[in-house]
């Protein structure tokens, strides 16, 4: 069965997500806040893909979003967790591709993810965040991006899982 | 002389004089009024000739002259004296960079900016906007360089209020309006005082403005807290200026 790591010209299709970190298109965001561009590439990946390339497109991802930060947290872990759940998802479930599911799995996606940088930055000696930072700075970038994700989750994702797909069963 | 007394004016001459009677009476008015009347007349009347704009401008543009010139002979001045302190210079050698990318609502306040290393750019170096101090140069690559905000949470910064003369740590918040901590418990700083960096600053460029105290909090612990609503848009601006560090050495 055809791979879509094995194609590296899909893999390269990654380097969209910090491009368009940086970018951060100022139409494309809810109070301020984008959308987490890592999630919606990720997710449609991994759900074609499998646990194993899901969770190795996370840390990837992962390691160049954490290069373009400030630092005090790291995106590694959770991304990777998360390409291997929707990796699993997508082997062994029923295929996943209403707007609906996309849309959740995207939000709960994102919130784990603020929730582990969240979790890392309230570390003392690690982001240094204050508890009221936590709750006033935090908890709105976790909504927001929560949010924004979500909402562009069925267009950006079915539109890449279609695509995925497509080139996964030419290569069959 | 045949004896004959002047004749009296008779009530009806008296009574036909009466123009004459009105203008004494008008007169005793002007009098009584210390000439209210005359000088509302004549400014009414010289309206047309007073001076006008031209002249106004021609006033302002000369006070504008003076003041420029002024500001010119005390940086001069400022920056003589701060040469004998062995103090930071001015701005005279800043590097004007572009904002090529901004993050000021996620998880982390920073801006990329198009000049790095090579440009003479470094760790630390503060950066301004029109407006004030905007953040300090986090890490530099050979053409970029990151900047972390002063809304960003990790940001501390020594800050002072110049009416009161009292230091404080600007901490960010995560939002638009970090957090000064003052060091003493009686600050005497109230809402509308100006925030800029101490005149006494090696690690900063000296007397640059950083925002306007918000409100102030006296009940907390252990000292006094303000918010300080920054003076540089930070979501607007495009092209900043990084002052070299080494610039002061």
């Amino acid at each position: 069965m055809a791979r879509l790591y094995s194609q590296l010209w899909c893999g390269a299709t990654g380097l969209a997500v910090p491009l368009l970190t940086l970018a951060s298109p100022g139409l494309l965001t809810v109070a301020g806040v984008g959308p987490s561009w890592a999630v919606l590439w990720l997710l449609p990946w991994a759900l074609v893909d499998g646990p194993r390339s899901g969770a190795v497109a996370g840390l990837a991802l992962g390691m160049a979003l954490d290069g373009l930060q400030l630092g005090g947290a790291s995106q590694i872990p959770a991304l990777a967790l998360l390409g291997w759940w929707w990796g699993r998802l997508g082997r062994n479930g029923p295929p996943v591709e209403r707007s609906f599911s996309l849309g959740l799995l995207a939000a709960l996606g994102s919130l784990l993810l603020g929730a582990s940088l969240l979790l890392q930055l309230g570390l003392p000696g690690s982001g240094g965040w204050s508890g009221e930072v936590v709750l006033l700075s935090g908890l709105h970038t976790l909504l927001a991006q929560g949010l924004i994700t979500a909402l562009l989750a069925p267009l950006v994702c079915s539109l890449q899982l279609l695509f995925w797909r497509q080139q996964v069963s030419l290569r069959n | 002389m045949n004896g004959r007394l002047p004749r009296v004016p008779t009530l009806q001459k008296l009574l036909q004089a009466w123009p004459w009677w009105l203008f004494l009476l008008a007169l005793v008015g002007v009098r009584l009024s210390k000439g209210a009347f005359l000088t509302d007349a004549y400014a009414l009347l010289s309206r047309p000739f007073w001076p006008g704009t031209a002249q106004g401008e021609w006033i302002q543009a000369a006070t504008r002259l003076a003041d420029q010139t002024r500001l010119a002979q005390l940086e001069q001045d400022n920056r003589r004296l701060r040469g004998l302190l062995d103090l930071q210079r001015g701005r005279g050698d800043a590097i004007t960079a572009p904002v090529i990318s901004r993050e000021t609502g996620g998880w982390w306040q920073q801006l990329e900016l198009g000049k790095g290393q090579l440009q003479g750019v470094a760790a630390g170096d503060p950066v301004l906007g029109p407006g004030g101090l905007l953040g300090l140069v986090q890490s530099v690559t050979p053409s970029t360089a990151r900047v972390r905000l002063l809304t960003d949470p990790g940001s501390h910064v020594g800050v002072w209020v110049g009416r009161t003369q009292r230091h404080g740590l600007l901490i960010g918040q995560g939002t638009a309006r970090p957090v000064l901590h003052f060091l003493d418990k009686d600050t005497g700083v109230r809402p509308g005082d100006v925030v800029s960096t101490s005149p006494a600053s090696t690690l900063l460029p000296a007397n640059v403005t950083v925002g306007v105290i918000q409100s102030v909090n006296d009940q907390a612990v252990p000292a006094p807290e303000a918010v300080v609503q920054l003076s540089a848009p930070l979501d607007a601006v495009d092209w900043v200026q990084v002052v070299p560090r080494r610039a002061g050495a």
